[in-house]
């Protein structure tokens, strides 16, 4: 059956034990049954899990604060400061620890679900510090979130990352775990009225905890000293002078973690970092397909661990600085920033080796000459696109080519922009200097081909038959008409069989003959399964045009425009 | 008073006490006849006895010794007398000090103050010796158990007092502290929570009996209550520089829901709206307050009509009741049975004709089946897309979030020129609410105990 939640703790109370137990309302099947006759909307919890609520060992703790709020509050109306610190003192406090191991006993539970308390850090590690919420809690949150994005550097696990006009969406794959998470962008909070603060409070509070947790076992997986410490023997070592300017002492600790620059020190000294190949096992036939793209795939990740392994990165300072050196860092490149921006800079602009420094200005001032000065955006798509994106569209002052989300995955006969078939040819490792158009051109007449292939496979035969028989006719008429036969040989030729051709024409009669042999009701599934593919073909090919035309549009009025 | 008076009439019993009236003799003033008393009570003795000229004394000796430092009498002649010759310097003195006006008033500022003065201690009787401060009451003893401590530490032991505070367990203040330090402390450690076995810590019988050990959660708690991701990433029209079609689609869908809204509210004020040829005019207003006024004799008649129709038929109703005879209740048992039995017949030849009918059942039994198979795939996709949908779990329904979208033209040029759109806070709230981690609620509104009452400022109401 289900309750209301009447207690006889207070309702505020009681919805934050059930924000940490994982106890979520219930709709009931039949409202009338439960609410006394009545059909009002209420919020239900069915009665299990309340009474299972009730032997949480904090359900005292809760009233033992409650005792002390009212001290509190008795020892200032009397105005007795001695008795307000006295009460102070002994402030009852609580861990969650054991409700952690209790929601997830198993660490890959806890990780599954680790998605909505790293968004949930990384909102409330951006708050102002004006008592929205505890001060504690933003610096814990804080923390942990300079330390999950360590860990991620560490591992190299960042896989796709995503400018949107909300924030960026980062995901990466921890232990065969894909994880997302959203990261607001820095001072862009208006603070929404129609937020219940206090309920997103008691939810940090618990994913702070659950955070902490993780990182820690993910950091000993790693061999990572935890809490996380700098490595001191790195050749990448930020400079000791200007520290003091930055931050106290008990301060500079955390922000020298959160600038990204220096790698971390390990328990055991990452002198020979294997490379762990895949095992190998004995299989056949359609096993071997797969594995083989999974080896592919796992080839690729490993090219794309190492993407900027070597590059050599400098930020100016109106770029968001934590956000590209995250990712710089994921991926294997050194980064530094002027030493006024943030501490922890390795190097400074004048450095020769610099190869690429990423701004965000119209113009500079003083440019190297064996640098590119990209825009920000360039990084984000490299990190896409998993390869080294042409740099030519993405200097100082060009338009850019649209950022494209990278957690979009088109299906067959999906409209795919452009943009992104030109990325992925880049991927296939043809060269750049292919005309967009040309390859798009050659997707649509794939397509086309494949529809021709797919509904009309065996009208090809029936022409062929029909030419034949045309033939025939002809010689007949032929024979009919001159009665003086002119009988020839000539030498027979080679008919040359294409071995291709042979092949894919055997395909498609097996697949006409499997179409002949469905059941009637099967078949009417596959015409209308064939029916829908085909819509979505016309529709991406209506886009298609539709964007050339666009395209061809703007082409006219910039060269009007130059004229 | 009576003091005063019995001082009164010592004075003047006294011989040469001259009286201010001259007719009256001193001893006429003290009535004639004494007084007599007893005298072998303390209390008359101390009432009746003449005790003035002895305090008298000894008031003049106690003045002379607080003025003069002793009696008069004791001291030399040389202390108390002088000789006198003349103010020979004084003169001079004055010449003297004259021309120099600023040691004048010096002089006169460092006096001492009258108010000083008078409360200055005049008596030249020495004040009576503290002994206390000489002496120190129990010295000895004290000296004694001091020497006595002394040989006891010197030859090494210690005394009971401080072998209790020795023996005494040192409470550790900041083990207590760690132990209740709070969860959200920045500097909190944590450790592999699910690496350890958890410690055990008595007999699983005792733990429960004692409420340690935790109460098994229950399977099902651990089922999400929705399907959805915790994270739903934007659409790609989302993005800050996004695809040209992609934007058109998230701005196309962006358009659909407002249209949504509006038509929403349009029907509302359609619903809300009045035919204006309904609102009252004069004529109305006349009709309807002479309404049953004009033509009540009518309507009258109308109502008696029927009412006597109705009088006819219960009348009718009862007087049928009327006996059967024997013969009506054979014919009509004869009439039952026979139709028993053609009902029978009939469903013999029916269930015979349904033999031949076999064909058309099955088919019939395969539509029914075919329909319920129909209708429970419905019901199950129903339920499926139920499960992404948020339920109702409060008082509110769930309200989807705006869609964040920027108008072409407010699409910044880089990520320098980018302004967000809209909140992440709003979003993860949203999501908790959609994924029926939480119900829908109104925001707490502000409940003002008392009523708030707005007065104008006297200074303000002489200008308005």
């Amino acid at each position: 059956g289900a309750l209301l939640q009447t207690n006889n703790f207070s309702s505020l109370i009681f919805r934050r034990l059930c924000i940490l137990k994982g106890i979520y309302p219930h709709e009931p099947k039949h409202k009338k049954k439960v609410n006394k006759g009545s059909t009002a909307p209420r919020t239900f919890y069915l009665l299990k899990d309340i009474r299972f609520l009730l032997h949480e060992p904090i359900v005292g703790k809760f009233r033992e604060y409650k005792i002390f709020v009212r001290k509190l509050k008795k020892a200032y109306g009397k105005t007795e400061w001695s008795a307000v610190e006295r009460v102070r003192e002994n402030k009852p406090t609580y861990k969650l620890d054991h409700i952690i191991k209790e929601r997830y006993p198993t660490f890959i539970d806890a990780l599954r679900d680790i998605d909505d308390a790293l968004c949930m850090c990384f909102l409330f590690s951006t708050f102002a510090r004006t008592g929205k919420c505890h001060v504690q809690t933003i610096q814990l949150c804080r923390r942990l979130t300079v330390e999950w994005m360590n860990y991620v550097i560490a591992s190299r696990s960042l896989r796709k990352v995503f400018l949107s006009i909300k924030g960026i969406y980062y995901q990466a794959e921890v232990m065969g775990q894909l994880i997302t998470w959203v990261v607001p962008y820095q001072f862009s909070h208006d603070h929404p009225v129609d937020v219940d603060y206090r309920v997103m409070a008691t939810f940090t509070e618990l994913y702070t905890t659950l955070l902490g947790f993780v990182s820690f076992r993910l950091y000993s997986s790693l061999n990572l000293v935890y809490p996380p410490k700098l490595d001191s023997n790195g050749e990448s070592e930020p400079k000791e002078e200007s520290e003091d300017d930055y931050a106290m002492n008990s301060e500079s600790y955390l922000e020298k973690l959160s600038a990204l620059s220096a790698s971390l020190a390990r328990v055991v000294s990452s002198a020979d970092e294997e490379e762990a190949q895949p095992d190998q096992f004995p299989s056949e036939g359609e096993d071997m397909e797969k594995m083989e793209a999974r080896e592919k795939e796992l080839k690729q990740q490993e090219a794309q661990k190492k993407l900027f392994e070597g590059l050599k990165f400098y930020l100016n300072r109106e770029v968001p600085r934590e956000s590209l050196a995250f990712v710089i860092r994921c991926f294997g490149g050194q980064v530094s920033w002027d030493k006024s921006v943030c501490i922890g800079s390795t190097y400074d602009v004048t450095d020769e080796t610099i190869t690429h420094q990423i701004i965000d200005r119209p113009s500079v001032g003083k440019q190297y000459i064996n640098r590119y000065y990209i825009q920000p955006q360039w990084l984000y798509d490299c990190v896409n696109a998993k390869i080294l994106l042409p740099v030519e569209d993405y200097f100082l002052g060009v338009t850019l080519p649209p950022h494209l989300s990278p957690f979009v995955e088109e299906k067959e006969g999906d409209y795919v922009p452009p943009e992104k078939l030109k990325m992925m040819a880049l991927q296939r490792g043809e060269k750049p200097g292919v005309d967009e158009e040309e390859e798009e051109e050659e997707g649509e007449q794939e397509e086309e081909e494949e529809q021709e292939e797919d509904d009309n496979g065996d009208e090809e035969d029936d022409e062929e038959e029909v030419a034949e028989e045309k033939n025939l006719k002809k010689m007949e008429e032929q024979r009919s008409q001159g009665k003086s036969l002119h009988v020839k040989v000539t030498p027979g030729k080679l008919k040359v069989e294409n071995k291709a051709r042979l092949e894919q024409e055997e395909k498609a009669e097996e697949k006409r003959l499997a179409i002949m042999m469905m059941k009637k009701k099967e078949k009417y599934l596959y015409d209308k399964i064939m029916f829908g593919k085909k819509r979505k073909v016309r529709e991406a090919n209506k886009l298609a045009a539709k964007r050339k035309a666009h395209d061809d549009s703007e082409k006219a009025k910039k060269k009007k425009a130059r004229k | 008073m009576a003091a005063a008076r019995r001082l009164k009439r010592v004075a003047i019993s006294q011989p040469g006490f001259l009286t201010l009236n001259p007719k009256v003799t001193p001893t006429d003033l003290v009535s004639s006849r004494r007084k007599r008393v007893n005298k072998n009570k303390k209390k008359n003795w101390n009432k009746y006895s003449d005790v003035q000229d002895v305090e008298e004394f000894l008031e003049d000796v106690r003045h002379q010794e607080r003025t003069t430092g002793g009696l008069l009498c004791e001291k030399s002649d040389d202390s108390l007398f002088f000789l006198d010759v003349g103010q020979p310097k004084k003169v001079e003195e004055k010449e003297a000090a004259e021309p120099v006006k600023g040691k004048k008033r010096k002089g006169k500022s460092s006096r001492p103050l009258r108010i000083d003065l008078i409360l200055q201690h005049d008596s030249l009787v020495a004040p009576p010796k503290d002994v206390l401060a000489y002496q120190k009451p129990n010295a000895k003893k004290l000296r004694r158990t001091a020497e006595r401590a002394e040989k006891l530490a010197a030859k090494g032991v210690v005394p009971r007092s401080k072998k209790r505070l020795l023996n005494r367990t040192v409470v550790d203040r900041t083990s207590k502290k760690t132990e209740t330090e709070a969860n959200n402390n920045p500097e909190r450690d944590f450790y592999d929570i699910w690496g350890q076995e958890t410690k055990d810590l008595g007999e699983p019988w005792y733990l429960q009996q004692t409420r340690k050990k935790l109460v098994k959660r229950p399977e099902k708690l651990n089922e999400k209550p929705s399907v959805l991701p915790a994270v739903e990433v934007i659409a790609p029209g989302g993005s800050y520089n996004p695809d040209f079609f992609s934007h058109q689609e998230l701005l196309r869908e962006a358009h659909e829901v407002e249209l949504k809204k509006k038509k929403v509210e349009d029907k509302l004020e359609r619903q809300l709206a009045y035919n204006k040829a309904d609102t009252a005019t004069e004529e109305t207003i006349l009709r309807e307050q002479v309404e049953g006024l004009v033509e009540e004799s009518e309507e009258e008649e109308e109502k008696d009509a029927p009412k006597e129709d109705g009088e006819e038929v219960a009348v009718g109703a009862i007087a049928v009741a009327d006996k059967k005879t024997e013969r009506q209740r054979k014919r009509e048992k004869a009439e039952k049975i026979k139709e028993q039995q053609r009902l029978t017949e009939r469903r013999q030849t029916e269930q015979q004709q349904q033999l031949f009918q076999l064909r058309s059942i099955k088919t019939s039994i395969k539509q029914q089946e075919e329909t319920t198979q129909v209708r429970q795939k419905r019901r199950k996709a129903k339920e499926e897309a139920q499960k992404a949908q948020p339920r109702r779990l409060g008082k509110l329904k769930f309200q989807p979030q705006d869609m964040e979208v920027q108008l072409s033209d407010e699409l910044a040029g880089s990520l320098r020129q980018l302004k967000p759109e809209g909140s992440v806070l709003m979003d993860r709230f949203k999501s908790l609410q959609k994924r029926n981690l939480i119900e829908p609620r109104e925001r707490a509104k502000f409940k003002r105990r008392l009523k708030v009452k707005y007065v104008e400022k006297r200074a303000f109401k002489e200008i308005s």
